[in-house]
């Protein structure tokens, strides 16, 4: 199809779409990556008396699910990815403090970090920006990690999960370091490990003592998403008092 | 302009699957290279060869066997004619060469959209000719027949790096060998709208292919125009025998191209080094060329030149290796200075399977042709166990590599698009160019992508079956073929096509002889 005839079809007004068709194109939308639509769509959808976690779910993870199977098959590139990713992010940054008041969960938090002596981040970045495609609030620590930046992250965010990349085969042992400090102060189960990076497989996910190891950016939403959800069935069905 | 925002829909989903699920590659009809070719001898080395092939047309000669109009036009042309030995005058040949031959030529096909440019600064990429056998990896090896040939002809079709649908794709010999060129010629015609190759059996079965492009292009037509390109190959040492100046007089009467190839397995056919082979080659290839000349001034011919080593343990030929890239290397030099195109090259090997061996020797000779400058690449994709066999899953290996081959030759963009600075200037240091706006607008293009390759990681890999190249490949020519759809065709030549098949074939009895 010509740019003209593009031209030619368009000038779409979103808000004299009826719901359903809006959210259809919404899903469209964010699968061509148009960040200032889905935070219009989000707008409309808000002053229809949508609530956020409706909103969320079907408007925005919903569509953002579509791109990450796309992704996976093939059918969709790594840029069109980052563009899909942030448009998504432009509609969670409406609806966050709107979810918080709810007191409803999150679809979940995470802190992601290169190893220290690490300084390789592309493939971290790439997990950071498929994490928050999938509605998740990531806190990116960059490179070159000790121990004490993880914790202090730790302690600050709450996050379900904690994510460790590494390039080298000198800096991916650190893990073990890192995974290690958190058995030692008692905090290990009060998190998700997840690592990641070309060096490492599934056997030394498991050696340095990780839930899981993560081959690519698009895995990484699956078992995030996964260990997230058995992590909370698994709280829910603890006795109430623990949460005194 | 107004403040309004102009929403355009971008489609989603649906309108990009449609796209990339269809999987167009941008394809071109033949690669025009913006990348020079590579040379090995220099001017010096070059005219040592040149004098050294005049000695033998003059000193030594070449017999044009059983053909007395040859030696007729030979000894009208001023060459010495010694029952059927003609020993040449120097710098006889390269003039008739010069003085007619086109240095370059379109080959028509009958959707003109894929017409071919034979020589200069093009490249033009053809199956592989001549395999008895065939081979895939639910067959194993056996004798081809015409379902293989027409299964070729359509994954050329397909193949969106293979500008030519070729000849004997394979030999199907499941027909009889006095008439089988028809259900060939046909199968050209009529599954891929590709140019192609003729009959060279015989010159009355390369008539009957002329008489069949008559029917399909137009009897007017084909005589201003050349349709047919045909593989005409001496007997190397220094030998065309009548079989084969028959079907080149045919071909060049009627304005049709030849691929005048000496093949030469150095060692039995040409001495052992590859100085007196490409000087012996040479000499070959300028006889049978000014030959087209003395037949029809201006008949299209291409230089043609198949050159292997051989094991001299065993004597059987070897292909990949470094002694005959250096032939081809010095070939197309001397090619370019006759002024005439070029044709070698070729996914070239000896091995009997799509293993590593097949590979690497097929790499070696694809990139070798690719620099050396060769026009015409008879014998790109499907060529297994020295040409004895056509092999499937090497077909979409080497095709493949074909894409690679059109990749590379497109050179460097200098433009500002191909600098970017702006894109480097844009991310600055540390960060990356995943997202930036150059890298979105370049990104589907800018990498040529391998259908058969894969570069999953090795969980992935291991997911999707643990397939090796060979079992990768098997299930896209499988894949190609299932979804094949013939070009159209207009029915009222369709017919005539085959009446004319039909009424020929009565003409006389079927023989394997």
């Amino acid at each position: 199809m010509s740019n003209e005839e593009l031209h030619e079809e368009e000038e779409l007004d979103l808000a004299s779409l009826p719901d359903d068709e809006l959210v259809q194109q919404m899903h469209d939308d964010l699968y061509d990556g148009l960040k200032e639509e889905i935070e219009e769509g989000t707008h409309i959808l808000l002053d229809r008396g949508w609530g956020p976690v409706k909103l969320m779910n079907e408007a925005l993870v919903a569509g953002m699910t579509i791109v990450g199977i796309d992704f996976r098959d093939g059918i969709l590139f790594v840029p069109e990815v980052l563009l899909a990713a942030n448009a998504m992010k432009g509609g969670m940054a409406i609806l966050r403090p709107l979810l918080a008041a709810t007191g409803a969960p999150p679809v979940g938090t995470a802190v992601i970090g290169t190893v220290k002596g690490d300084i390789h981040d592309i493939g971290k970045n790439l997990v950071t920006m498929m994490w928050e495609g999938a509605g998740m609030e990531v806190y990116d620590l960059g490179i070159n990690n000790p121990v004490e930046n993880y914790l202090e992250a730790l302690e600050k965010h709450k996050p379900d999960i904690i994510g460790m990349s590494a390039l080298l085969t000198t800096t991916m042992p650190y893990m073990k370091v890192v995974v290690e400090e958190l058995v030692k102060r008692g905090i290990r189960d009060d998190y998700i490990v997840l690592v990641g990076g070309a060096p490492l497989n599934e056997e030394f996910g498991k050696a340095v003592g990780a839930d899981a190891y993560c081959r690519d950016a698009a895995v990484a939403v699956e078992t995030a998403k996964e260990l997230i959800a058995a992590r909370r069935a698994a709280l829910a069905e603890q006795p109430i008092a623990v949460a005194a | 302009m107004s403040e309004r925002v102009q929403r355009r829909k971008g489609g989603g989903r649906e309108a990009r699957r449609a796209v990339r699920l269809e999987a167009k590659v941008p394809t071109v009809p033949y690669i025009t290279r913006n990348v020079p070719c590579y040379e090995v001898l220099g001017e010096e080395g070059l005219a040592v060869i040149e004098a050294q092939a005049e000695t033998i047309l003059q000193e030594i000669g070449v017999e044009f066997r059983s053909d007395a109009e040859a030696l007729q036009l030979w000894k009208e042309a001023g060459a010495d004619v010694d029952g059927e030995r003609i020993r040449f005058p120097k710098g006889l040949c390269k003039q008739l060469i010069q003085a007619s031959a086109p240095r370059e030529y379109t080959q028509h096909a009958r959707n003109p959209e894929r017409n071919v440019q034979i020589g200069g600064k093009h490249m033009v990429l053809v199956p592989a000719y001549g395999p008895p056998f065939v081979r895939n990896l639910d067959d194993g090896r056996r004798y081809a027949n015409i379902e293989d040939f027409r299964n070729f002809i359509k994954l050329a079709y397909m193949s969106p790096y293979l500008h030519h649908s070729g000849g004997t794709v394979c030999e199907p010999v499941d027909l009889p060998v006095n008439k089988r060129h028809f259900d060939m010629v046909y199968a050209h015609m009529r599954y891929s709208d590709k140019p192609f190759m003729g009959s060279v059996t015989a010159p009355e079965r390369a008539q009957d292919s002329v008489d069949m492009a008559k029917i399909l292009f137009g009897e007017e037509f084909i005589q201003q125009n050349t349709v047919i390109t045909s593989l005409i190959n001496a007997n190397s040492p220094l030998v065309w025998d009548a079989t084969m100046l028959g079907a080149l007089k045919v071909y060049a009467r009627n304005n049709q191209a030849c691929v005048i190839s000496p093949f030469c397995i150095a060692g039995a056919m040409s001495p052992v080094t590859v100085a007196a082979t490409c000087a012996q080659l040479y000499a070959e290839a300028l006889s049978g060329m000014a030959f087209a000349q003395l037949v029809k001034p201006g008949a299209p011919v291409i230089f043609g030149t198949f050159s292997s080593s051989m094991s001299m343990q065993s004597g059987a030929p070897t292909f990949g290796t470094p002694e005959p890239q250096l032939v081809l290397y010095v070939i197309g030099a001397l090619a370019r200075r006759l002024g005439v195109p070029f044709r070698s090259g070729g996914g070239l090997c000896g091995s009997k399977i799509p293993d590593a061996q097949a590979a690497y020797e097929a790499s070696n000779t694809l990139q070798h042709a690719m620099l050396a400058g060769v026009n015409f690449m008879l014998h790109t994709a499907g060529w297994l166990e020295g040409g004895l066999a056509m092999g499937y899953e090497k077909f979409i290996m080497d095709a493949d590599q074909a894409g690679m081959i059109h990749a590379f030759l497109k050179g460097i963009d200098l433009s500002e698009n191909g600098l970017a600075l702006d894109a480097i200037r844009e991310v600055g240091p540390g960060s990356h160019f995943l997202g930036c706006d150059h890298t979105l607008a370049n990104f589907e293009t800018a990498f040529f992508r391998s259908t058969v390759a894969d570069n999953n990681s090795f969980e992935q890999w291991e997911a999707d079956g643990s397939l090796d190249h060979a079992q990768r490949a098997n299930k896209l020519w499988k894949q190609m073929l299932q979804s094949y759809e013939p070009p159209p065709i207009d029915p009222g030549v369709d017919e005539a096509l085959q009446e004319f098949i039909t009424r020929r074939k009565a003409e006389f009895p079927d023989s394997n002889v």
